[in-house]
């Protein structure tokens, strides 16, 4: 079951997301602790799975969110398909480590909510939410609300709603950050199981370079203060990969040794 | 909950039994116990009939204020009446005002700082206490007393919807926003809904202070509502009438909390009953 095509940085020609000489200065103070990210320079293909790596501080969230459009570059441009990102827009959706899931709307009213603000007549709302809860396997608690939900039934909720304005891009933010082991390791493949489904480009933050490894086609890892990349990997292992093997192990320590 | 039904804790609640009553029937068991106890008190003059009058008594002012009333011709339900339309009138305009003025200061930091130090200073000043000056505004009518209750509800509300906008979670708005909304749509698809819990809260808080409100301007000027009959009643040291006003004050007070509660639940049921599901 060899699914994701290895994606190399020639074969594919344009570049989805452009990241170029991008420094981010928060509010300077004397330690220059307010230079979050330092002259990035990183391109995304599309239909990609990029993780980012890095510790706390290391500006990963930063670079997301610059993506999507919340937060401004200091100086350099963020692209996306070759335009400069002026604010957010349905075509990057974005995953929270919180879900950060409306808990006045029902799962299924989270879900219709993006196509709600693009005016989608209401019946094709709601089939466009059924078909989506049937993909992300929520069916059945279509009407429940967030508090009633499981951390990853809330995750997957939070990736229905994103995918219902159809992105091209998806943005993920620590999704599984706040997960048990167990439920995390089946919410890893589940967002293989719909990114093979959707083919959409993911831009994926994590703490966790088992996690990066596991899903991705490429790991980029920062390293704080200020945030730089300190080292591009390409992994080219076939999915689904297994998290013992040999190799699996090697490419680990070769990101570990990058970070410490 | 479930009551257990494993039989080792059936040994243990038979040998037990009081414990496995439900909660009212130990609640009305230990009112009427308290009762019992007054009554006898009195009868024994442990407690001077005057100051403390047995249940006994009250339940009689009780039935002469239904049907003659007090002062004679004004009943308890017109007592009630006058209090409860005062107070709703009152409540009414106050977070009818509030709402809209909350929400539009929330969303503006610079409208917000303009207007917390006024609010601060109208929310210290002691309602009661404005009661001349309304009296000179409004006259002793019908008018000071709606505009006092107006005025103590007013200001609670106001803080907490202002509050409960500032504290919507910002990533509630960034989510709308990559979702494509618009501004408008996010006040009113957003901002509204994520503060609502903290409206509800202010709304109860203020229904609390509307009925202290109440007595002290029922205190003056008429002989109609709860505040009026306790007042009445202290001047021919009619302790009795006073505990019956009292009552109602008590009675009422609470049934409109727990409607209150209800249009709560019913709006927001996904804020509500939270321990139910976490139980």
């Amino acid at each position: 079951m060899n699914m994701a095509p290895s994606v190399s940085n020639n074969s594919l020609g344009i570049e989805k997301i452009a990241i170029r000489n991008v420094t981010k200065q928060f509010q300077a103070d004397a330690e220059e602790r307010g230079l979050a990210l330092s002259k990035i320079n990183l391109s995304i293909y599309p239909n990609e799975f990029v993780s980012i790596v890095g510790r706390s501080g290391c500006g990963k969230t930063t670079l997301l969110n610059m993506i999507a459009g919340l937060l401004r570059p200091s100086t350099g441009d963020v692209l996306v398909n070759g335009e400069a990102v002026k604010g957010p827009g349905p075509d990057r959706g974005m995953v929270f480590q919180n879900a950060a899931l409306f808990p006045w709307l029902t799962a299924v009213q989270n879900i219709e909510f993006g196509p709600q603000s693009q005016n989608m007549p209401k019946n094709e709302r709601q089939l466009l939410a059924q078909e989506l809860i049937e993909l992300v396997h929520l069916t059945g608690f279509e009407h429940k609300y967030p508090r009633e939900l499981s951390g990853g039934m809330g995750q997957r909720v939070a990736i229905a709603r994103a995918l219902a304005v159809d992105p091209d891009i998806l943005l993920m933010d620590e999704p599984f950050g706040a997960l048990d082991e167990l439920t995390r390791a089946e919410m890893q493949d589940e967002l293989l199981r719909i990114w093979e489904a959707r083919k959409k480009t993911v831009v994926f933050i994590t703490h966790s370079i088992f996690e990066a490894l596991y899903l991705s086609d490429r790991i980029i890892v920062l390293s704080p203060h200020p945030g730089r990349i300190r080292m591009e990997m390409q992994v080219d292992m076939p999915r689904p990969r297994q998290r013992s093997s040999q190799r699996f192990m090697e490419d680990y320590e070769k990101i570990h040794n990058a970070i410490f | 909950m479930k009551r257990s039904t494993t039989p080792s804790s059936d040994r243990l609640t038979r040998r037990w039994t009081i414990l496995a009553w439900p909660d009212w029937v130990i609640g009305i068991a230990s009112v009427v116990a308290l009762l019992l106890l007054w009554e006898l008190a009195v009868r024994l003059e442990l407690l001077s009939a005057r100051s403390f009058p047995m249940p006994s008594k009250l339940a009689q002012t009780l039935w002469t204020l239904v049907t003659v009333g007090f002062p004679r011709g004004i009943t308890a339900w017109v007592h009630v009446q006058a209090t409860v339309l005062r107070i709703l009138k009152g409540y009414i305009v106050g977070v009818t005002l509030a709402i809209p003025i909350g929400l539009i200061i929330g969303r503006s930091t610079m409208l917000e700082q303009m207007a917390r130090p006024v609010i601060t200073f109208a929310r210290s000043v002691a309602t009661i206490s404005l009661l001349p000056l309304a009296v000179a505004w409004f006259g002793v009518g019908e008018l000071t007393r709606v505009f006092l209750i107006t005025y103590a509800v007013f200001w609670v509300v106001l803080t907490s919807v202002i509050d409960g906008v500032k504290q919507v979670d910002p990533n509630y708005i960034r989510a709308a926003q990559i979702l494509g909304t618009s501004p408008s749509q996010i006040f009113t698809r957003v901002v509204l809904p994520a503060s609502l819990p903290r409206i509800f809260a202010g709304m109860k808080v203020a229904l609390g202070l509307a009925f202290l409100v109440i007595v002290a301007v029922e205190m003056i000027g008429t002989i109609e509502g709860l505040g009026a009959l306790i007042q009445e009643a202290r001047t021919f040291y009619r302790s009795d009438a006073s505990m019956v006003g009292m009552f109602f004050m008590a009675l009422f007070g609470f049934a409109l909390a727990k409607g209150l509660d209800l249009l709560e639940k019913l709006l927001l049921p996904w804020a509500t009953g939270l321990e139910e599901v976490e139980r």
